[in-house]
């Protein structure tokens, strides 16, 4: 991998979770229900992204910059398991099962809608 | 013995900032310069304030700029005298000063001298890791409050504070023996007395405060309504009242945590503010006293929330706390007096 590549995945990188930051908390401030609707807004929108720069075929550094350090600092698993955890805490435990359900089932239907738009494009 | 005494409490933001510095780290060098007999930084978990933002620990992103709320307890003199540096500083966030009586384990004898019907607020001033017979000390003065008979009693600990007028602060890696925690407690005269005496027992040189307080609802039952207070009626316009609710973190009102519900309709309603504060023990109702269980995921600590504005404010947010308060929790309001300096400005 070349220099301006590294350096674009960490100018990239930083960017995805600035933006990570700035949708989670728009949409949290939003709906103030105990549900946490901004991680699963980031990680689905995040799904559909980047099934749609697969579904494009990019190339080799291309994919990369735009996949790895964009999306992958985007998208965020360790806060999803962590609110998991809280909603465990205060007894909310079908709200627990409903957020790994209601992601996966939503994040996997973004990223086969991302990736049927992307070869179609 | 005991003496008059005020307590300065204020409530801000963790990023609240005056002079480039945090206001938490300049407040509690006032503290320590003042050499407070007795003050605490509390850390919340929730709550809002004059901007309005809604904050929690629940979602990483709102967790940043979490309340703060200090406390600083003293003669009125060393008190008068910190408020003049406090104030200097600026004036973000809600600050409130309170009339109050602290002293040691003796406190009791020249108050139950002049004891009245109402219920009254006893707090006390531990160390994270003080004990007593082998067991930490925050333990034995729960359970000593328990078996004298009071209505609750929460254990908050704290971050940062003065003990005897020492700076005592956490730090990451350190045992962290000395710094404060609090034990608020509240009940009937005779049982926070009788409590007391035990306390007095078991405690070296203990640090208290005692003022009166209305207990409003315990347990589902209004035992008096929080707007009807007798000092009410003739409150000049500066007077503001103060709401404490506790209730049980696993507490649920129609399926939603009560301490969430509480703070988001206190929010939609468009209450001045409110904080949340999670204790590491206590009781309240009639189970003994009780922290999180080990390989049990629901949480089963208190939650402390306080919510001041005008009585009249109060009164008309007191139907919401009513309604989740149905079946449990202690409810208690406090009048802050007019003479006190209060400001009122966005902060948090």
């Amino acid at each position: 991998m070349s220099a301006p590549a590294w350096i674009g995945v960490a100018i990239l990188g930083s960017l995805g979770s600035v933006v990570r930051f700035l949708l989670d908390d728009a949409v949290s401030t939003r709906n103030p229900s105990s549900f946490p609707l901004g991680t699963l807004a980031v990680n689905a929108s995040g799904a559909l992204i980047l099934g749609l720069l697969t579904g494009l075929a990019l190339s080799g550094e291309a994919l990369l910059l735009a996949g790895s350090a964009t999306i992958g600092s985007y998208t965020t698993f360790s806060t999803w398991m962590l609110e998991t955890h809280r909603l465990g805490e205060d007894g909310q435990l079908l709200a627990g099962a409903l957020n790994v359900l209601v992601s996966v089932v939503v994040g996997l239907a973004a990223a086969s809608l991302g990736r049927s738009i992307g070869a179609t494009l | 013995m005991s003496r008059q005494a005020l307590a300065l409490t204020t409530y801000f933001g963790e990023r609240s900032r005056v002079r480039g510095r945090l206001l938490a780290d300049e407040l509690l060098d006032i503290h320590a310069r003042h050499e407070v007999h007795a003050s605490i930084l509390l850390r919340g978990i929730q709550g809002f304030g004059g901007k309005h933002r809604l904050r929690t620990d629940r979602l990483l992103t709102l967790s940043e700029d979490l309340p703060l709320v200090s406390v600083a307890i003293d003669v009125p003199a060393r008190i008068e005298a910190l408020l003049a540096d406090v104030s200097a500083i600026g004036d973000e966030g809600l600050m409130t000063l309170e009339r109050t009586r602290m002293g040691g384990a003796g406190l009791c004898t020249s108050e139950a001298a002049s004891t009245s019907s109402e219920e009254v607020k006893l707090t006390v001033y531990l160390g994270r890791h003080e004990r007593v017979n082998g067991a930490p000390a925050f333990t034995a003065v729960c359970q000593a409050l328990y078996d004298g008979g009071a209505a609750g009693a929460t254990v908050l600990l704290g971050v940062d504070g003065t003990r005897h007028g020492r700076r005592e602060r956490a730090q990451f890696f350190a045992r962290n023996a000395n710094v404060p925690l609090m034990v608020v407690s509240v009940g009937d005269p005779q049982p926070i007395y009788r409590a007391l005496e035990r306390l007095g027992e078991i405690l070296r040189d203990p640090l208290l405060t005692i003022e009166r307080v209305r207990v409003c609802k315990r347990d589902g039952v209004l035992t008096q309504a929080s707007h009807d207070h007798p000092l009410a009626s003739k409150h000049s316009p500066d007077t503001r009242q103060k709401l404490t609710i506790v209730v049980s973190e696993a507490a649920r009102h129609d399926r939603q945590p009560i301490y969430l519900e509480l703070v988001r309709r206190l929010r939609t309603a468009g209450a001045a503010g409110a904080t949340s504060l999670r204790g590491i023990w206590g009781f309240h109702g009639d189970h003994p006293p009780h922290g999180d269980r080990l390989l049990s995921i629901r949480r089963h600590v208190p939650v402390v929330t306080v919510t001041i504005d005008t009585p009249q404010r109060i009164a008309e947010l007191f139907p919401i706390i009513d309604e989740l308060t149905a079946e449990q929790g202690l409810v208690t309001s406090e009048l802050i007096p007019a003479s006190s300096p209060l400001h009122l400005a966005p902060g948090l």
